[in-house]
């Protein structure tokens, strides 16, 4: 993905890291108790896929990025990019996030 | 014809329009923008969004702000009428929540500061004010409760069991519609611009509506209430279903029941909250039912914004407003018309003679409401009423801390404790997992109660309709809403946690886990919610040959049980359950029935007990019909209950086995449906175990259970084999 800011130069591992740490967040924020983490496909759909998550779940995906990241998503255009799939939705955030990625 | 026919005689109206019959109907002449940046409570940054606030000056003490609009408006209502109502029915959601808030935020934990917490504490302390001794009722559907409000009232009024009543809905700005509506991504950040092609949402407001219906009685009347129709979308727990299929449902029945077809409307007041999608898919609806040439359309949202419960009552006191005085209000707000929704609403205030009108009043979990209003014309024909009769048990099941439904028999079989909280996972353990993925107690005890009396019914037939009364809500879920926002500065509260907030939430999930689209109605009201919920599917949950959902159900939750009932403070031992029934209301076959006779607030004069004996056909026929009697008395009014119970054996001269129920199962406000569940079960095997009747089995025979209520509601329901 193209990146102005130059974060885009940001270390692979530093991506894992920011993918997992999500993964670990969404079993947790959206109640998928049946879901482990890591069986969770960074570049498999979101919604309505195999985790069947919904509007609801963007919603609360949304809060969660603007809380712990600061960044935010403020229309449907933009959140349908972001929450296609997990890897779309690390790369925004470490795109757009105001601090370094920890 | 010899049907009834409802006139308004009386209204009153409080919004940012102005507070009145006078301002309202000047602001809409006007059709000017009343929307401004809340100035309520602080928010973060100091960066208010537009809201719709009324803006006259309200004290702070002592009763919450919702209380005090419905005050102002109730009181303009009856300011010409002398007599009192039979019934008081309001919609209300927040109830003294914007109280509440202030308090849990402080820390505040004297129960006493939470006593206006209640929804129904709303509708009883209009009642109080207007002088109602008959039923006073609360229905909490969310944005629609108004206008199902109505509806309930019009059923109440057309069957003769009043004459007169008091209606309408209220709601007053607060953290947790102010900021749930934001969490949900449904704020117009320049304030809402219902129908406009650039649209982004709603604005939050506040407001009370009240109307004074009569029967039959067209002196002074302002306008008639001619109908009025609900449905659910049974679709998702906010979005409304894309094709407005529940909308259009509530419409068709609207118009159905005020005898009339879709090319009488002479005008439609819109939901139109500003919302992408409520608009679409309620310019589908009405595309659908109207054709490409619907009459004249608008939404005062844009103008006074969303009062929310309030907003299907203030929809007909604007309608009967402009009937009035030939005005067709504004869209206001409006720039420029979605050319996607092929619909044109009016832009400006117009002239025109009005007969007569629909309003559409829709809300969470798919409830829509639709009513309409007409000129007072000298001839109209009225269709003959439902009178509301004993309706048919075909299933039940139960909840209790002993467990589901088999457990709690065995335990009340021995005479043993049902007492106590299940945990989470056992309650839901009928549910698939991804059903209640993010719902936390309620909904799953509401959901597994369903589930239970379908799966018991042996039929897979969802109910027709779904009437569901609790005397709290969702506890668990309004508390983690405003702890979250606490927690955070007021800045990331759950929007998962405020879509589980509102009181019709569990009933809404099981509409969609059943894809029930009748109405589906939340009632409220301390310890005789549940009975609320039976009065209002008797009046309402009658369709041909199907059955009617009827359910009860409080959890316990740490803090907020105890602080707000104060019988849950007097036992020692938390409580929860509650019980699902399926009837059928309009079966004549044989079986076990249940009717609500008797529904009334205590009162001390005498003939209160003689009343109350009356109403269940006197002295002899309770003899000869009852083998029993189940007693609930409340832990905080225990020596009120006694006196009640023992007035009432008195003057009945019964001498049944009485069994104090909460003893065993517990206080919680809708404890009357589990021991409604143990009526229907002890007249269905004609049985009362001797554990539970001082060691000596009791043999019902052909004879019914009563089952009552006292307290600060007095209640009896019939249980009879037919």
């Amino acid at each position: 993905m193209k990146n102005p800011s130059g974060k885009s130069l940001m270390h692979t591992s530093l991506m894992e890291q920011l993918i997992s740490e999500l993964k670990v967040k969404i079993v947790d924020l959206l109640d998928l108790t049946n879901i482990q983490p890591e069986d969770i496909d960074a570049d498999g759909p979101l919604i309505g896929g195999k985790l069947e998550l919904d509007s609801i779940d963007v919603l609360e995906m949304v809060i969660m990025i603007e809380k712990d990241y600061g960044v935010r998503i403020e229309n449907r255009e933009l959140g349908e990019k972001v929450f296609a799939n997990l890897a779309a939705m690390a790369t925004y955030i470490a795109d757009n996030t105001p601090g370094p990625l920890k | 014809m010899t049907g009834v026919r409802i006139f308004i005689i009386g209204m009153g109206a409080v919004s940012p329009l102005g507070s009145g019959v006078a301002e309202t109907r000047a602001a809409l002449a006007a059709g000017r923008s009343h929307l401004g940046p809340l100035s309520l409570f602080e928010t973060p940054d100091n960066t208010p969004l537009p809201v719709g606030q009324v803006r006259i000056s309200l004290d702070r003490q002592p009763i919450p702000r919702t209380h005090q609009l419905a005050r102002l408006a109730a009181d303009q209502a009856m300011a010409s009428c002398r007599v009192a109502p039979d019934a008081v029915v309001v919609g209300t959601t927040t109830g003294g929540m914007r109280t509440t808030e202030d308090l849990l935020k402080e820390g505040v934990v004297d129960p006493a500061a939470y006593r206006w917490h209640a929804a129904g504490s709303v509708a009883e302390d209009i009642a109080d004010r207007v002088g109602c001794k008959g039923a006073v009722l609360t229905v909490s559907t969310a944005c629609s409760s108004g206008a199902v409000a109505l509806k309930l009232a019009l059923a109440m009024l057309r069957t003769g069991k009043a004459r007169r009543v008091l209606a309408g809905g209220v709601d007053s700005l607060c953290r947790l519609t102010y900021y749930g509506f934001n969490a949900l991504k449904l704020i117009d950040p320049f304030g809402a611009r219902p129908f406009d092609k650039d649209r982004r949402g709603m604005s939050v407001g506040e407001g009370a509506a009240m109307l004074m219906l009569v029967a039959d009685d067209s002196h002074n009347a302002v306008a008639e209430f001619l109908g009025a129709g609900l449905s659910c979308d049974a679709y998702h727990p906010t979005a409304p279903h894309p094709e407005g299929r529940g909308a259009y449902a509530a419409m068709v029945s609207a118009i159905d029941d005020a005898g009339l077809t879709a090319a009488d409307v002479d005008y439609i007041n819109l939901h139109g909250t500003g919302t992408p999608d409520n608009d679409l898919a309620e310019a589908r609806a009405v595309k659908r039912l109207f054709g490409d040439r619907p009459p004249p359309v608008s939404s005062f949202k844009g103008a006074a914004g969303h009062p929310l419960a309030a907003a299907g009552a203030l929809g007909a006191v604007t309608v009967a407003i402009c009937i009035d005085a030939q005005l067709i209000p504004a869209n206001t707000g409006t720039c420029h018309p979605d050319p996607e929704l092929r619909l044109n609403p009016v832009t400006r205030p117009l002239q025109a003679g009005l007969g007569t009108v629909l309003v559409n009043s829709f809300g969470f979990g798919g409830n829509n409401a639709a009513v309409v209003i007409g000129a007072p014309a000298a001839e109209r024909q009225r269709a003959d009423a439902d009178v509301p009769r004993p309706m048919l048990v075909t299933s039940s099941a139960c909840m209790t801390g002993a467990g589901t439904t088999d457990r709690t028999m065995t335990r009340l079989n021995a005479g043993e404790s049902c007492k106590g909280v299940l945990r989470l996972d056992d309650i839901s353990a009928i549910l698939p997992a991804h059903r209640v993925r993010r719902l936390k107690c309620l909904p799953r005890m509401v959901m597994a109660l369903a589930e239970d009396a379908r799966t018991r019914s042996g039929t897979k037939d969802p109910p027709a309709t779904i009437f569901f009364g609790t005397g709290w809500g969702a506890l668990s879920e309004t508390h983690a809403f405003l702890k979250g926002l606490y927690e955070t500065g007021e800045r990331f509260p759950s929007p998962t946690d405020f879509i589980g907030s509102v009181h019709n939430a569990p009933a809404g999930q099981v509409a969609m886990m059943f894809g029930t689209t009748g109405a589906n109605v939340t009632t409220t009201g301390g310890d005789a919610s549940f009975e609320q919920a039976l009065i209002a599917a008797g009046y309402l949950g009658r369709e041909e040959g199907r059955t009617t959902l009827v359910v009860g159900a409080d959890e316990y939750h740490e803090p907020l049980s105890a602080l707000f009932d104060p019988s849950v403070r007097a036992d020692e031992i938390p409580s929860a359950g509650g019980a699902a029934l399926l009837l059928n209301p309009d079966s004549t076959a044989a079986g076990v029935t249940v009717f609500p006779a008797f529904y009334a607030r205590a009162a001390k004069d005498a003939d209160f007990t003689a009343t109350l004996v009356n109403s269940l056909g006197g002295p002899e026929r309770i003899r000869a019909r009852f083998g029993a009697l189940l007693a609930g008395i409340p832990a905080a009014q225990r020596q009120t209950g006694v006196a009640q119970l023992e007035a009432f054996r008195a003057s009945s001269g019964i001498t049944l086995p009485v069994i104090d129920y909460r003893k065993l199962i517990g206080e919680f406000a809708s404890a009357s449906a589990v021991a409604l569940f143990m009526a229907v079960t002890f007249t269905q095997t004609g049985t009362i175990p001797a554990p539970l009747c001082n060691g000596r089995s009791t043999r019902l025979a052909d004879k019914g259970t009563l089952v009552m209520g006292f307290g600060n509601h007095v209640t009896a329901v019939e249980v009879l084999r037919r």
